[in-house]
This record gives structure tokens, C-alpha cells and sequence, in this order.
């Protein structure tokens, strides 16, 4: 493993006017991440983790503090610069997979290629690899309605995977899956992970958080190491 | 993301929503096809106005008399005044611009002359220069007519001698005939029972002055007037209609008020007209042979004098009426320019086609505010997919991109249905007999019309789509 920094935070904080009330969701802040590592981030439910993943995956903006993704600075990007990374340098795993239906597993899966302008031949030969790895060769043609749950996060997986990333954030995985699919995608991830791969998962379970190589805890906004 | 792979992704989502399509481009459909129709009836209006004036000369001027009604029966001085030798009034110059001899002088006209047909029964008069007969005319006719305006009290027939009046003093005129028509029962050829017919009394010239064109044989002849030869000249449908076709009916015998004519010609097909006779539908006869057998002075004919200069028009126009004022100064005549007519013609059908137009447009708006609902509708179901597709890196352009062509391809196809729709309504318009001239450019502008409204209508909620902020989105459901 190497000591490059993939994810850094310095001080991010993130609040949220509910009324005449601040709510202060995340609280300074201090979060990196390493290329290679497997890190679990590990809070109940309101505890700000799906605030941090949205800070982390470019989806939301922070209020203060610094993140560098790959030492690109994203508290100063634009929102055009922010696509691009969100094409580029990060795969998304949802809980609810976020497949579009209407698209077969082929069309969701290259997607990200299309949207970096890819041509579809193009994408679909590039994809070839990470389809047969995850076994969703025999699927292709297949809507996402017409798949059980472990495949549909298969194919979710193979999406983020695609595109190269630099980065796989991976949010609750196998929380709408039961425990066998649950462990199944979990060791999806172990090798992943083996395979070089940096992921970041956020989940609430223990029992997940411990797949991973690294688990932080978050508690009201704040961040611990450790269990 | 290149635009080839939004438009195959916009056209997955048409394939995917098909029903849905079809239902939001209804509007649209339906403006394409008003807008191709009513393009379509315009064309068809201003070609039917054309074929209806072909065989009106532009220059022509139609001069009749109407009697107002109420003031028939009991009239004196009604027919055309014959003047007798010379007259006391001077004679007006008509060589520059015309101008009447004010007080109580009348122009007079040279030459003795038969009193032409008369009618009303008052004969003919000696001397107009006091118009006494007149005045006694129209003061009859107020007083039995039951009118209270003195104009056009009195019965008058036009003749050949105000045509030879009008020709001799209104200068810029090239030519002049006068006509007229009754009804009239014919047999022969095929008919078995007598039919009801136009019979039209006409000089040798109206063949020319209205264009007609002779398929077989030859018009009449000045001779034929002179002589009230029963020969006559047939219209292409009745020649059909008595004889079965135009050959047969050349030179074969026709029973007019029971006395035969020969067909002396039949006219080739003229197509239905605005104004005038019809020729196609008539029978022609020399304007004297009609007055001797068929009517005797009980007609209102027609006088045409055809204007040398098209531009001349309104001055030939108040010169005839001075000069016939000065034969009958108590009756007002009706001239009729075939210009005006069709200029007429024309511009109510511009405006019946801008109707049709603000018509079509209101419906393609309707169209377009129900694609920009449906839109509305498609981006709030879809808000989850749009989160996706931006999580992933779609841009604001791509998303506003896929939105924006899918309302232009949704227009698109309801603008090609509504094309080809109205090809099917075409036929059934013509069916109740209105006439429609189907086009390239009208189906260009409804294609164009349909893409433009789904692009105006498809742009906002394309934009709200494309602002949508990714966490919110996927959040969404």
C-alpha cells in the first residue's frame, strides 16, 4: 500500500438552517483517506454519515474547511469542474442502487463512459472485463426489475466500477439486500480492495463496518478512529 | 456526452413511453394538421378564385339595371329614350376627360335610330332634352310602386344602342358587347322530357371578351344576328349532358321553346366562374334570335365594354355613368369591375386563411402548454433518474440537452402524424366540395411549426431538470 493521499479533510463543517434553527451536521471535520484502503465509516442513524458521503462523493458543498481529492482541490471547484470529478475519480454503490429502469444492465452500466463521450461500442468493449467479473454476462440484455437484489448491486457495482475510479463510495451496500446477497457484495468489495481499489463505505452496521480494513466512527457530527 | 448516444437515449425513452408520447403530441397532431389544411384551403380558395375569373377580362366593366322593388308594375319612360335627329343640347366632348353639360342639356346622339327593344310599354319618345316622359315615369312609380326614392322607379332594358352610346362617347374602350339570359326549355339528343336550360343571348365578340375557346365549329357570327338565325353555339357540359359528347352534338338540332337550332359549335370546358355566364352549363344564341323567339323586350341584359387600359378603370367607369345618366337620369346602374371582383375574391380569402392560421396557431400554443405539462410531469418521475444520470457526471447541458429533444422529437412525431393526417382529410374535404391544393411548403411549415413549439414549450422544464441539484434529486423518492 502506498501512503497517497486519496481523501483529505481538514475542519469540514456542514449545517443546515431547519427553521429558525441551525442544525450543525458535521463538525470540524478531519478525514483522509490513503490509496488502497478499505475504510469503513460507521454511525446511527442522523449522524451526519450521508452528509460526509455527499461531501466526499462532490454531490454537496461544505460550509467551511478544506477536501482534496487526488490533491484536486474540491472545496474551490465549480460546478462543472465537480461533474468531472464525479465522472472521473468517483463510483457510486447506493443502498437503493439508483439503477435507471428503463435502461437495460448494458445501458446503466456504460453510462459513465457515455457521459465522458465515449461512443457505446467503445464503452461496452471497455466494460467487457468488470461484466464477466461480476458475472452479469448472461443479464446484459435484462431490465433491472427483471433482476434480484444482489444482482442488481452487482450491476451498481459494475457501473461504478467502469469508469476507473479513483475512489468507490459505496453507501450502506447491503442494506436493501438480505445476508447472504449482503455477503456476497462484501466479498465483492474484500477483493476489490485486494485488487488495489480505494473504497470508502459508509454504513450504520457493525457486523459490515468489520469487512473493512479501517472503520471510522462519526457520532453527532464528529469523527472518531476506531470502533 | 456526445449527441449522437443523448438521441439514443431520448429515443429509448420515446420507444419506452410510447403511449405516452402519442397522448402529449395529440395537440400537436392536431396543429400540423389544421396548419397543412388550412394552407391547403387557402391554395385551394385562390386557385378556385383564379379558374373562377379566367374567363373574366381584368379590364372589364358589366353594366346592368335593377329595378328597385316595389315600383314594377305602372311606369312610364322606361325604355331607352331614341333620339330622333338632332337636339337643341350640345353634345358632350369626349375626347379628354369626360364631362357632362350641366343645366338641362342632355348630350344628343347623331343618326336616327330604332327605339331598341322596349319594354314597360311606354314606347318610344321623340325628344329626351326635357325628359318629361321620364319625370312622369318615375313619379308613377313613387306613386304606385309604394317607393319613397326616386332612383330606379322606372323599368329599363339596356340595348345594343347604349352599348353604340357608351362606345361612341367614352373614350379609353376597347371593345363592348352586351348579353343577356333566360331560362329556357330544351329537347333533342338524348333528353326525353324537356330540361330547364341558360340560354344566353350574346353578340359575335363575347367569345372573345370572355375567353371562351370553341372545341368544335365556330361562334356566332355577326350575320346569324342580323338574319335571327336559330343556330346556336353549346356550352361543353351541356353538349354532354343533351348529346352525350361534343362530337355528337356538333351540327345536330336542338329544340329551343320549341323551335329548332343547329349546333353551330360546341365551347371546350371552361371550369366554373365567378361572375358572368357559365359557360360551360349554357346555350349560346345570337343576342337578336333570342329577342325575336324567346323573350321578346322581357330581358335585363348585360352591357360589357372592356377598358383599353386596366389602370384607366375608374374613369371609364364614371364616364359610362354619365352617359348613361344622360339617357335615364333618374336610374342608378349597376357596374361591376371583373378587378375589383377578384381583388374582392382574393382578400377574403387572405383573410378567411389568416383565420385559419391564428386558428392552427392557438391549437399548436395548446399543443405546446400540454407538452410543457407533460414535461413537468416527466422530470418530477424522473427526478431519481436525473440525480443518477448527474451523480455519474452528466452535465447541466447533457440533462437539458435529453430533455429538450425528446419535446422536440415528441413535436416532431405528432408534427409528421399531423401531416400525414391531413392527407387523409384531404380527400374527405373534397368530399364536400372544398377545394384544397395540398403542398411541400405547407407540410415543411407544419413540421417546422411542430419542432419550434416543442422547443419554445420544452426548454423550461428542460432547464428546472437540468438545475436539479444531485443529492436532492436522489433523494427525490
Amino acid at each position: 500500500m502506498g501512503t497517497e493521499q486519496v481523501i483529505s479533510m481538514k475542519q469540514v463543517c456542514k449545517s443546515y438552517q431547519m427553521g429558525a434553527e441551525k442544525l450543525n451536521v458535521l463538525k470540524s471535520i478531519d478525514f483522509t483517506v490513503n490509496k488502497g484502503e478499505f475504510t469503513a465509516i460507521l454511525g446511527p442513524s442522523g449522524s451526519g454519515k450521508s452528509t460526509l458521503m455527499n461531501i466526499i462523493g462532490c454531490m454537496d458543498t461544505m460550509d467551511s474547511g478544506s477536501y482534496q481529492l487526488n490533491s484536486i482541490p474540491i472545496h474551490e471547484a465549480k460546478e462543472k469542474e465537480l461533474t468531472k470529478i464525479r465522472n472521473q475519480e468517483i463510483g457510486f454503490i447506493f443502498q437503493n442502487y439508483h439503477l435507471i429502469p428503463t435502461y437495460t444492465v448494458m445501458q446503466n452500466i456504460i453510462m459513465p463512459l457515455l457521459m465522458r463521450g465515449e461512443d457505446r461500442k467503445t464503452a461496452e468493449k471497455e466494460c467487457g472485463e468488470v461484466i464477466s467479473m461480476l458475472g452479469l454476462s448472461e443479464r446484459l440484455r435484462h431490465k433491472p426489475s427483471e433482476l434480484s437484489g444482489g444482482q442488481r448491486q452487482r450491476v451498481a457495482i459494475a457501473r461504478a466500477l467502469c469508469s476507473k475510479p479513483s475512489l468507490l463510495l459505496a453507501d450502506e451496500p447491503t442494506g436493501a439486500l438480505d445476508q447472504n446477497s449482503g455477503t456476497e457484495v462484501l466479498k465483492l468489495f474484500t477483493k476489490l480492495h485486494e485488487m488495489g481499489n480505494t473504497i470508502v463505505m459508509i454504513t450504520h452496521d457493525m457486523n459490515v463496518a468489520k469487512w473493512a480494513q479501517r472503520t471510522v466512527r462519526i457520532v453527532d457530527g464528529e469523527m472518531f478512529e476506531g470502533n | 456526452m456526445r449527441f449522437s448516444e443523448i438521441l439514443n437515449l431520448v429515443k429509448l425513452n420515446l420507444i419506452q413511453n410510447k403511449f405516452k408520447v402519442l397522448l402529449t403530441s395529440i395537440g400537436i397532431i392536431v396543429g400540423a394538421t389544421t396548419i397543412v389544411i388550412v394552407i391547403a384551403v387557402g391554395r385551394g380558395g385562390k386557385a378556385d378564385v383564379a379558374e373562377q375569373f379566367r374567363n373574366l377580362n381584368a379590364g372589364a366593366l358589366d353594366i346592368s339595371y335593377e329595378q328597385a322593388q316595389g315600383s314594377g308594375g305602372f311606369s312610364f319612360g322606361g325604355s331607352r329614350p331614341s333620339s330622333v335627329g338632332s337636339s337643341s343640347g350640345s353634345r358632350p366632348d369626349f375626347s379628354g376627360s369626360f364631362s357632362m353639360p350641366g343645366g338641362g342639356e342632355m348630350p344628343s346622339f347623331s343618326g336616327s335610330r330604332s327605339g331598341g327593344s322596349s319594354s314597360g310599354g311606354s314606347g318610344e319618345k321623340s325628344s329626351r332634352g326635357s325628359g318629361f316622359f321620364s319625370g312622369f315615369g318615375s313619379m308613377f312609380g313613387g306613386i304606385f310602386g309604394g317607393g319613397s326614392d326616386t332612383k330606379n322607379t322606372e323599368r329599363i332594358t339596356l340595348s345594343a344602342d347604349d352599348m353604340e352610346d357608351i362606345t361612341s362617347y367614352v373614350p379609353g374602350l376597347s371593345d363592348a358587347t352586351i348579353s343577356y339570359t333566360v331560362k329556357q326549355n330544351i329537347y333533342g339528343g338524348n333528353i326525353e322530357e324537356t330540361e330547364s336550360y341558360t340560354v344566353a343571348g350574346t353578340l359575335s365578340n363575347y367569345a372573345e371578351l370572355s375567353n371562351l375557346t370553341m372545341l368544335f365549329g365556330d361562334y356566332l357570327t355577326d350575320a346569324d344576328n342580323e338574319n335571327k338565325t336559330k343556330v346556336c353555339v353549346l356550352g361543353y357540359s351541356t353538349a354532354k349532358q343533351i348529346f352525350g359528347s361534343a362530337e355528337d352534338a356538333y351540327d345536330s338540332l336542338v329544340y329551343i321553346d320549341d323551335r329548332p337550332y343547329t349546333v353551330g359549335g360546341v365551347l371546350a370546358e371552361q371550369g366554373s366562374v365567378e361572375a358572368g355566364i357559365s359557360a360551360d352549363e349554357a346555350i349560346f344564341i345570337p343576342y337578336a334570335t333570342g329577342i325575336k323567339y324567346l323573350t321578346g323586350s322581357e330581358i335585363s341584359p348585360t352591357i360589357t365594354v372592356i377598358a383599353a387600359d386596366v389602370d384607366n378603370i375608374e374613369a371609364v367607369r364614371e364616364n359610362v355613368k354619365t352617359v348613361l345618366a344622360a339617357s335615364y337620369p333618374n336610374a342608378e346602374f349597376t357596374i361591376s369591375d371583373a378587378g375589383s371582383k377578384m381583388e374582392a375574391a382574393n382578400k377574403s380569402n387572405e383573410t378567411l386563411t389568416l383565420m385559419l392560421i391564428a386558428m392552427a396557431s392557438i391549437v399548436f400554443i395548446i399543443g405546446g402548454i400540454s407538452i410543457m405539462n407533460v414535461l413537468f410531469v416527466s422530470v418530477k418521475e424522473r427526478t431519481e433518474e436525473i440525480g443518477i444520470l448527474k451523480a455519474i457526471g452528466g452535465s447541466r447541458r447533457d440533462i437539458l440537452l435529453e430533455f429538450i429533444m425528446e419535446a422536440c422529437f415528441i413535436s416532431l412525431i405528432g408534427g409528421i402524424i399531423g401531416v400525414m393526417l391531413s392527407f387523409v382529410i384531404n380527400p374527405v374535404l373534397s368530399g364536400f366540395s372544398i377545394r384544397t391544393e395540398m403542398s411541400v411548403s405547407g407540410a415543411v411549415l407544419a413540421l417546422a411549426f411542430s419542432i419550434v413549439t416543442g422547443t419554445v414549450f420544452g426548454f423550461y422544464p428542460a432547464w428546472k431538470a437540468s438545475k436539479l441539484v444531485p443529492v436532492e434529486a436522489l433523494s427525490s423518492e
